[in-house]
């Protein structure tokens, strides 16, 4: 089992499904049936729709006053927050949209606007 | 605000163990973030900004309490109180 588990490690299979006519499907298109598709093959999410949403998870983190919170406040400028509260509201952006930000990535997010910026061109953003 | 290299390892430690919390059951997770949060917190404020050999320490400290942490037979986490002798 061990040397299973060591030689699975290492092996990385590309995830990707052929259709009829060989066109690649998504992965995340099989998973997700109800997914809307645009016809221009767009699968990103809802520019407003992220903003609404990513708004309603700052809002509702306990330290944040959220009359205050608009889709351009800055989270430590604006709403008082120190880093420690940024890493814990980029983690529940994570979650809310079902998304693993990388570290290098979810460093620069200081903002309701990277934020959306960042999650409204994830292809994975569901 | 820039971040430092110093200042950005405590923050991805920071995000390693709030990562590993979400492996847990609900009520595990919320008592590690709990716990997580007010150790980094509390750091933060006792510790001078420039003792840099003291947040290495604790850095590799923290780095190897969250590889135990991850281990899918590690359940929790608890902490031993203390007594802080005043300096």
């Amino acid at each position: 089992m061990a040397l299973r588990a060591a030689i699975l490690g290492h092996i990385r299979v590309p995830v990707q499904t052929l259709t009829q006519n060989g066109r690649i499907l998504q992965p995340w298109n099989l998973l997700n049936s109800n997914r809307s598709m645009s016809s221009h093959g767009d699968d990103h999410l809802d520019k407003e729709e992220v903003i609404e949403r990513v708004l309603s998870v700052v809002k509702s983190f306990p330290k944040v006053d959220p009359s205050k919170v608009t889709p351009d406040v800055h989270f430590q400028n604006d709403l008082g927050l120190d880093s420690l509260d940024t890493v814990e509201i980029v983690m529940a952006l994570e979650e809310e949209f079902k998304l693993e930000i990388p570290d290098k990535e979810a460093d620069k997010i200081n903002s309701c606007k990277l934020a959306v910026e960042y999650i409204a061109n994830h292809p994975m953003a569901g | 605000m820039k971040l430092t290299g110093l200042q950005k390892q405590v923050l991805g430690l920071y995000r390693g163990f709030l990562r590993a919390a979400r492996t847990k059951g609900s009520e595990e997770r919320k008592k590690i973030e709990s716990i997580v949060s007010s150790e980094f917190r509390r750091h933060a404020k006792s510790i001078e900004r420039k003792n840099f050999i003291y947040i290495e320490y604790l850095l590799r400290r923290g780095t190897k309490q969250l590889e135990q942490l991850k281990n899918p037979d590690t359940l929790s986490l608890s902490t031993v109180p203390v007594r802080h002798h005043p300096s």
